[in-house]
Parts: C-alpha cells; structure tokens; sequence
C-alpha cells in the first residue's frame, strides 16, 4: 500500500494489576490508506479502546509502532493538524457554544482566520445544526452534541478520524444518522476512518470490518 | 487570542450566565483585599502627607542649627540667603514655658518669631482663626485654639508667662517675674499636638524669657518651589561655618519618619495576607475546577493541546481573577476613600462621640494621600498572587495524559 494515512506494526500492550499482567494487545499490525474506512469491532474489554488510543498517539506501546503518513511523529501538535477525534461522551466544553466548540480544534492547532470561521459555520451546515451554531451543549440533545463532536474533528482537515463508539450514547435511529453523516462527511473529505464499534450493522458499513480478539486483529 | 486565554476567559465568563458564581466570588475576595490595601495605605498616607505639610509650614524645609544657641544669626541669615535655591530664611528661639490665665495654668512651647520675615518661610496667617499677626508685638501672644480653650482665654485677655530662668533666677536668690502678655490671636493648624502645645510671640519675647539676648536657637529656611531639599542642604552646609549645620526636615524629623514607615510596611505587609487568602480560595476553587473538568483536560489534549498551554489555562483564570478583583478592589477602595469622612462623622455621631473626635483626632479630617508607587504595588502584587494562586492547578492539570483523563468517571 503506497503512502498508508496509518500504519501500525507490532503494537503490543499490557496493564499490570496487582501481581497479574494483562495481555491487552499482542502484537496489532494495521494499514490505513487515504479516504479509507475501516471499522473494529470486539467484545467489551478486547482492547479496541486501547488500540485506538495507541493509534491517536494518546498513548505509547510497549513495542510496535504507530506512524502517520510514513511519520512516527504521533506527538500533540502534528496530532491536531493530522487527525479528528469522536468519542463516546461527546466531550464538547460546556462553557463554549456549538460554533465555538467546533472552532477550537482550529484554535488549538492555531491560524484561527476568516476562512476557518467560515468553515466552522459550513460544517455545522453540514450536520444540520447551523441554526443553532450558538446554542451551548447542554441546550442540545445527545445527536446534536455528536453532530457537534463530528463537525469539531473534521474542523482542520485532517487525514484521519478516529471514532470511539460515537454512537454508545445514543438511541438506534439517532445512531444511524449520526454513523451514516460520519461516513459522509469523511467521504467528501477524503479523510480516512477508523471506527470502533459494537454495532454490527455499523461496522457493516464501512470498507473493512476488522475484529478484534484476544489482542489480535483479523478480519472479521 | 490564544486558545488557552480564550477557553480561561469563557471558563470564568460562561456564555449565557450573567452572574457567574465562582469567578464573582473569587474576584471578590481579591477585591475585598485591595480596597483594603488602599483604604488603609491612603489614610496613613494622608496622616504622612498632612505631618510633611505641618511640618514644612510650621518650620519650613531645611532648619540651621548648632550645637547651642546661635550667635550671629544675621551672618548665618545672609550666608543661606546667598544659596541657590533659597526663597527666605528666619531666625527663631523655642523652648518651654508656662502660662496662666486666672488660676488655670497651662505648659506649652514658646516660638519666638521675627516678624520682619517669618511670613516668607511659614504662613501663619493661614492658621489664624481670630486675631491679626501684625497685631503681635513684644508684649503680646498668639496661641494655639486647643490652650486658649483649656485655659478659658481669648483674643483681648491678659496672661502671665514663666519662663525656666525664673528657677535659675531663685537659685541665685533674684526675683524674676511673669511677664503679662495680651493675647492677639488664635490659631488652628490642624495637628492635635501643635494645637495642644504651642505659643507664637516675637522673637524679642523669647529671647527675654529664656535670657538670650541676642542669641536664637536657630534658623528656618523656605526653598524656592521644586527645589531638591537634600541638595539645597548641601549647598546650605557649604556656606554654613563647620559648627553650625543645615537639616532637611526628614533629616530632623528622621526617626520620627522611621517609624511612620515601618507602620506602614507593617501594615502592608499584615493586609497583604487578605489577598493571599483570598488566593488561596482561588487555588481551591480552581483545584476542584480541574478535577470537575478532567474529561475536558483530557479533551484538550486529545486535540492537540500541549501540557503547558493547558496549564497556562488555569493560570490565565488566576491571572484574569486577579485582574477583575484589582479594579473592583480599586473601585470600591476610591470609593470609600471619596466617602472616609461621611462614615468617620456619622459613627462618631451614632455613637455620640464627635466631640471626643474633634479632641483628640491628630487633624481635623481623616487625611488621604494616594501614592502612585503605592498603588502600582498593590495592583502588580495583587496580580502576581492571583496568577500564582492558578500555578498548583495548572500543575495537576498539565500533569493529566489524556487517555487517563478521558477514561475517567
């Protein structure tokens, strides 16, 4: 595969607790190309959390490793500029509004312009919410904080997001929307996927359904 | 801005909430701190301001002195005189005497004034509040309002002066006896201790009753406007023979000024504790912040957020907190400076004490003199704490990696 968006070799992870070792990962090789969508599934406690972390450079393995378009530099700064995170819990910040939610991730990666306002404002456009661009999360419902989260990854345009059960938190038809806007919005952004998930009938959705068991990786 | 200013900014001021309950009440604290600061720091201020005034008025900027009574004071006169830098200098003789209206006796200090340049160094003038200075004559007095009132005298009254040689005198088996003297004037200067204890007469008087003749103690000098004190002294003393020297009033009021200082530092010191109490409840505030907002820290960094830019975050809402409590501080200290008097009198007359006020208070209003340097003080120490306040914080929020943030509940 020619210029992999995420290439992992290798990943290996254990947590020690007590006097036992838990085997976490062992030994996770993972390719993703550009514009790609690839979803993990497994059960609860397979790791898939981990793995995710380790592969949004939030965590380090304990061997293998973990490059972004052919670079190990997986540090905080090339993070914001490179990949979109989605979470479970939505994560937004109370005290901010949606628009200034969305507009932080520039923020943060820094060079807030004209156009990166008008950007925010297109992406809550395209999650439906520009009307309610100044609403404060706690004035929106679990969708619409996700639709929020989403718009907020794709804020820097990256070449990757990474989305941890974005849709735990909420009920099966406003999951569907918000899994069928993600595979959307990356798509017409050429921004690869990798989605974990439960939800069989999501990780269906996506170009290759991986699972993961017992710490390793395979087709599912 | 930066993202880290802007989120510290949004965390205190939320969007939609016109009465955030946190940052009011840590601004408060800070605010209550420093309208304190400059509350008490004015009004001792204002007691140092009013003494130099006092001071500087009654005995000019620079005293000549020597070792005991000056002889040729019109020498000494015209040397000063000849110094850049001087307006007017006057010879004078001061020291104990007693004095006695009917049966009530009274012990202040006699000034012997020469009438013929006096006016040119200390306004007395100014101070009177019955009488006339040009009505002062060898056998007559001013005295201050407070004597006049405790010994039941007034302008046209007759009163006897004893004067130390009178003992001297008896030792040496002489009579030497009061002299009467009509009082002319009464003034009020506005120190408690100056009215309590002083007489003016001519210069004359008080060489007659201390037996002089004609020697002074020394000679009160009146610089030009803008004038430095200290290098007029110097410009004094090297005209000055080397037995007779020139003091700038802090000179001679040195140890006096001292203490007034050390109170002041002393003050400043034991009030800045309020503001670093005041910090305090900010570094508590803003601890249970980072622990309430954890996830969010975790977020931040998730983002893309460095440790030290989430950190500099909770020092910001330390820095901004220190910020809005120095000008509320300000405010609310201006304010009550603007309004001392009303609240002095109207305690002094809730509690039916004006007259005790008006007795035994050092002047005559509560005095407020605000320094820049003193204000530029307290508004940088202020911040410096309130920012500092934010840094253990800031520590324990830089410390979160963020897979440990975001995984906690």
């Amino acid at each position: 595969m020619n210029d992999p968006v995420l290439s992992a070799v290798g990943l290996r992870k254990h947590f020690r607790s007590g006097d036992s070792v838990l085997e976490v990962l062992r030994g996770v090789d993972l390719d993703v190309s550009a514009g790609e969508s690839v979803s993990i599934r497994g059960e609860s406690g397979s790791g898939k959390s981990t793995l995710l972390n380790l592969l949004a450079g939030l965590d380090s393995p304990d061997a293998g490793s973990v490059s972004w378009g052919g670079s190990t530099d997986t540090g905080a700064s090339r993070r914001a500029a490179y990949l979109g995170m989605v979470f479970q819990s939505y994560y937004l910040v109370p005290e901010l509004d949606a628009y200034q939610n969305v507009l932080l991730a520039r923020r943060i990666l820094g060079g807030l312009d004209k156009a990166a306002k008008a950007r925010a404002r297109s992406l809550l456009g395209e999650v439906g919410l520009l009307e309610r661009s100044h609403h404060l999360p706690s004035q929106l419902s679990g969708g619409e904080r996700q639709r929020v989260a989403l718009a907020r990854a794709l804020m820097n345009e990256p070449r990757l997001i990474v989305a941890d059960e974005p849709t735990g938190n909420l009920d099966e038809r406003t999951g569907n929307e918000v899994i069928e806007l993600l595979l959307g919005l990356c798509s017409s952004a050429n921004a690869a996927l990798i989605l974990v998930t439960h939800n069989q009938a999501h990780a269906a959705k996506a170009q290759r359904s991986l699972l993961l068991t017992l710490g390793v990786l395979g087709p599912a | 801005m930066p993202w880290y200013l802007h989120l510290a900014a949004r965390q205190l001021f939320p969007t939609g909430r016109r009465f955030p309950f946190f940052t009011i009440i840590s601004a408060l604290g800070v605010a209550l701190g420093v309208a304190l600061l400059v509350i008490v720091m004015s009004v001792m201020g204002g007691f140092a301001y009013e003494i130099r005034h006092l001071i500087v008025d009654t005995e000019g900027e620079v005293q000549v002195k020597a070792r005991g009574p000056i002889g040729d004071y019109a020498s000494v006169l015209a040397l000063v005189g000849s110094v850049p830098g001087v307006a007017a200098a006057t010879p004078y003789a001061s020291d104990a005497v007693m004095i006695k209206f009917g049966d009530r006796p009274a012990f202040p200090m006699l000034r012997g004034l020469d009438l013929s340049s006096v006016e040119k160094v200390t306004p007395l003038d100014r101070f009177l509040i019955a009488g006339s200075l040009r009505d002062m004559d060898d056998d007559s007095v001013i005295l201050s309002d407070q004597i006049a009132a405790s010994i039941g005298a007034t302008v046209g009254d007759s009163i006897e002066v004893y004067s130390p040689l009178i003992i001297e005198k008896l030792s040496a088996d002489s009579v030497f006896l009061p002299r009467q003297v009509r009082i002319v004037g009464i003034l009020h200067i506005g120190h408690q201790q100056l009215d309590s204890s002083t007489v003016y007469g001519t210069l004359r008087l008080a060489q007659d009753l201390y037996g002089l003749g004609s020697l002074v103690h020394g000679v009160n000098v009146r610089l030009s406007p803008g004038v430095n004190e200290d290098d007029a002294v110097a410009r004094i003393n090297r005209v000055l023979p080397a037995d007779i020297r020139a003091f700038s009033w802090e000179d001679s009021f040195s140890e006096f000024l001292w203490v007034l200082n050390l109170e002041r530092g002393m003050i400043f010191f034991l009030l800045l504790f309020i503001v670093i109490v005041a910090a305090f409840s900010v570094t508590s505030s803003l601890l249970i912040s980072v622990v309430r907002k954890t996830r969010e820290i975790g977020l931040l960094g998730a983002l893309g957020g460095r440790p030290i830019h989430v950190a500099a975050c909770f020092c910001a809402q330390g820095l901004f907190i220190g910020i809005l409590g120095t000008v509320a501080g300000l405010a609310l200290g201006f304010t009550a400076l603007a309004f001392r008097n009303n609240v002095v009198l109207w305690v002094a007359r809730v509690t039916q004490r004006e007259e005790v006020l008006r007795r035994f208070y050092q002047f005559s209003e509560l005095p407020s003199h605000t320094s820049a340097s003193t204000v530029a003080l307290i508004v940088v120490l202020t911040i410096v704490i309130s920012t500092l306040a934010g840094l253990l914080p800031a520590w324990r929020a830089a410390r979160l990696k963020p897979v440990e943030a975001l995984r906690n509940e």
